[in-house]
């Protein structure tokens, strides 16, 4: 049986705070639609080495078929390289290569590109948008960086597009307004003191690098800003579903109730939470006490139980709150490290069991 | 007694907040008046203790010991209110839509504006921090790098003004060893070693700093590996699928714990505690470190 959660899927978005398992989650979904028919894409960003060679992904920087699979469609990854995807927009969007050649060399895009807070979200959306527009996958499944928030995730690109909007730009541009109107100066009155300040805080070298890296990105900025726009409207469009990944504590749990709130409010569409990792399979919270040569043995096994049966009233209450916005499965945690394709199927048909319990 | 600094990061999901604040309370109960920053927008030591607040001032949580939540934009704030001094234009500044988009997401503006304010008391350059040790419940690996980068490259990008002058300044403080320490979380799970190994090597490599490593939540088996092995082989044992559990835990654990002996010297484990009470868990962590 065909899960839910892909039926008029194109694109699913893995969100969560780090280290909750997005990755993993990520490529077990590509495999359950995989083994679905599908041709599919997983675009991850930093996989674990195992995780990488599963997918034949190591090292490479293009999309890559996955050895060694059998399913009824086909699955293919990708690794998300930031730099090079940055800069492959650039180059696309700056029309002479000249520009494109300024932009790189500017001091302040390479910060941009590499370490800027936000330039992730926004090379991960590119490169996924890259994929869904060419049409060549029935499903493009993402995972997303590791940002403290889902919802800084989805701001990023609208913070990036801010900056670029005509309004920011001109300012560095042409600080003195010599080129606007009456309405222009008045505005520009605030703008010079504005501008004064920064300039104390920062020094007249960086308003000038500053101006200068705007005069570079002058040609995209149109660019970017349709891009966002084009990116935006395929998040929230129907057939692109949010996948929630979050494990336990009990500050994570309220993180992801806040998620779902947020992510509902921007108009995306919610489909499923995934509670990972949260019991080893091992453990029968139900059990009767047992019994066993080593004393030792029993009260690690008992304290376990007890923490374990302490977390689960609050994933109960978690998920009695949660079900009114999407279903809710939970995974157990496998112990062993997913480390090839086998691995991923047994946790994708978890997955896909928990949902058909719903 | 010059102030304190310690770093604490590693990647998401490795309880580095909890280790922050075990930290933190170790040192105050030693008699230190310390402060436990946290990064960013949202507190998360405020769901955690059940704290009424965190903000950008510190608030006093237990004796010696005070919390306060920093993010670029507050710290930028306060900086150019206190370099500024006239509050209208420091206002105008920060309330004007432009500048607001700019600080959103401008390069190295915010990291400077942390890094800057986490040093302000060793460089006696902004408005005083009374604190002898400030322990910094940092961002995860990837951002820490780009926090801890953000002084050198703005140096280097700008060379003169007080932007320059001031990213020389921070750069030289967070290399002095006398004053900061570095303290990377990370699990007995091969990703998030391997994102602590590379930081540790990166650190080394670009600020000459000898990060600490800190193994967090190693489960403590009472008894032998031999005894659990015996217990997996038993087909009558009701011990036996948690016995296999275990087999595969210790394995992994010593496959680590010799890796991360490869990345470093400077070592430390902390067990993993079934604790659900978060001060109990935190004092029980502190004892370790």
């Amino acid at each position: 049986m065909a899960a839910e959660l892909f039926k008029n899927t194109k694109v699913l978005v893995c969100v969560g705070s780090g280290g909750v398992g997005k990755t993993t989650v990520a490529a077990s979904l590509a495999v359950l639609a995989a083994k679905e028919g599908k041709r599919v894409l997983v675009l991850t960003i930093d996989p674990a080495k195992r995780l990488a060679q599963t997918l034949g992904i190591e090292g490479t920087k293009d999309i890559t078929k996955v050895p060694g699979q059998n399913f009824a469609g086909e699955l293919y990854a990708s690794v998300i390289d930031h730099k090079k995807t940055f800069d492959d927009f650039v180059s696309r969007a700056a029309q002479k290569s000249e520009a494109a050649k300024k932009i790189f060399e500017n001091s302040l895009y390479k910060q941009l590109s590499t370490n800027l807070s936000g330039s992730q979200e926004f090379t991960s959306l590119e490169k996924l948008y890259t994929a869904y527009e060419s049409g060549q996958f029935d499903l493009i499944i993402l995972d997303t960086p590791p940002t403290k928030h889902a919802i800084d995730f989805l701001n990023a690109p609208q913070k990036l597009s801010a900056l670029f909007s005509e309004g920011v730009a001109k300012w560095f541009r042409d600080p003195e307004g010599k080129k606007s109107g009456f309405f222009g100066h008045l505005l520009q009155t605030g703008t010079r003191q504005v501008l004064k300040v920064l300039e104390n805080l920062t020094g007249s070298q960086f308003i000038r690098e500053l101006g200068d890296f705007f005069m570079n990105i002058e040609q995209w900025q149109g660019k970017l800003l349709n891009r966002t726009v084009e990116v935006h409207r395929m998040l929230v469009s129907p057939t692109t579903k949010f996948v929630l990944v979050t494990s336990f504590d009990q500050a994570k749990l309220k993180e992801a109730e806040y998620f779902s709130r947020e992510i509902k409010k921007g108009g995306y569409h919610l489909d499923t939470v995934i509670l990972n990792r949260i019991f080893p399979t091992w453990l029968d919270l139900k059990a009767e006490k047992k019994g066993g040569p080593d004393q030792a043995l029993v009260d690690l096994y008992e304290q376990m139980k007890s923490f374990y049966n302490h977390r689960d009233t609050l994933y109960q209450q978690f998920e009695s709150r949660m079900e009114k916005e999407a279903q809710v499965l939970r995974i157990p945690d496998l112990v062993q490290d997913i480390s090839d394709l086998s691995g991923l199927e047994s946790l994708s048909e978890l997955i896909s069991e928990r949902e058909q319990q719903k | 007694m010059k102030q304190e600094i310690h770093f604490v990061t590693g990647k998401g999901g490795v309880g580095k907040s909890v280790v922050a604040a075990a930290l933190a309370l170790k040192l105050s109960q030693a008699g230190k008046k310390v402060l436990l920053v946290e990064l960013g927008d949202q507190s998360f030591f405020r769901d955690f203790f059940s704290l009424s607040q965190v903000g950008f001032q510190p608030v006093s949580i237990r004796q010696n010991l005070s919390i306060a939540l920093w993010s670029g934009d507050t710290c930028l704030r306060e900086y150019a209110g206190y370099l500024i001094k006239v509050e209208s234009l420091a206002k105008l500044f920060f309330d004007n839509a432009v500048m607001r988009a700019f600080i959103n997401v401008a390069p190295a503006l915010p990291e400077l504006a942390i890094l800057g304010k986490i040093t302000s008391g060793p460089r006696k350059h902004g408005p005083p921090l009374p604190f002898d040790c400030i322990v910094v419940d940092a961002f995860a690996t990837g951002h820490f790098k780009a926090l801890l980068e953000a002084p050198k490259g703005m140096a280097q990008a700008v060379q003169f003004g007080p932007m320059g002058e001031q990213s020389r300044s921070i750069d030289k403080v967070i290399r002095d060893k006398s004053m900061c320490h570095y303290h990377i979380v990370t699990l007995p799970e091969e990703l998030p070693l391997k994102e602590a190994a590379e930081l540790s090597q990166d650190l080394k490599d670009e600020f000459d700093i000898n990060a600490e490593i800190i193994l967090n939540k190693i489960l403590p088996v009472p008894i032998s590996v031999e005894k659990v092995t015996e217990y997996t082989k038993q087909e009558d044992s009701d011990m036996k699928d948690f016995a296999i559990y275990l087999q595969h835990h210790m394995q992994r654990q010593t496959e680590m714990l010799a890796e991360a002996e490869k990345v470093t010297t400077n070592l430390r484990s902390i067990p993993l505690f079934f604790e659900a009470d978060p001060w109990k868990l935190t004092s029980l962590m502190a004892e370790k470190l």
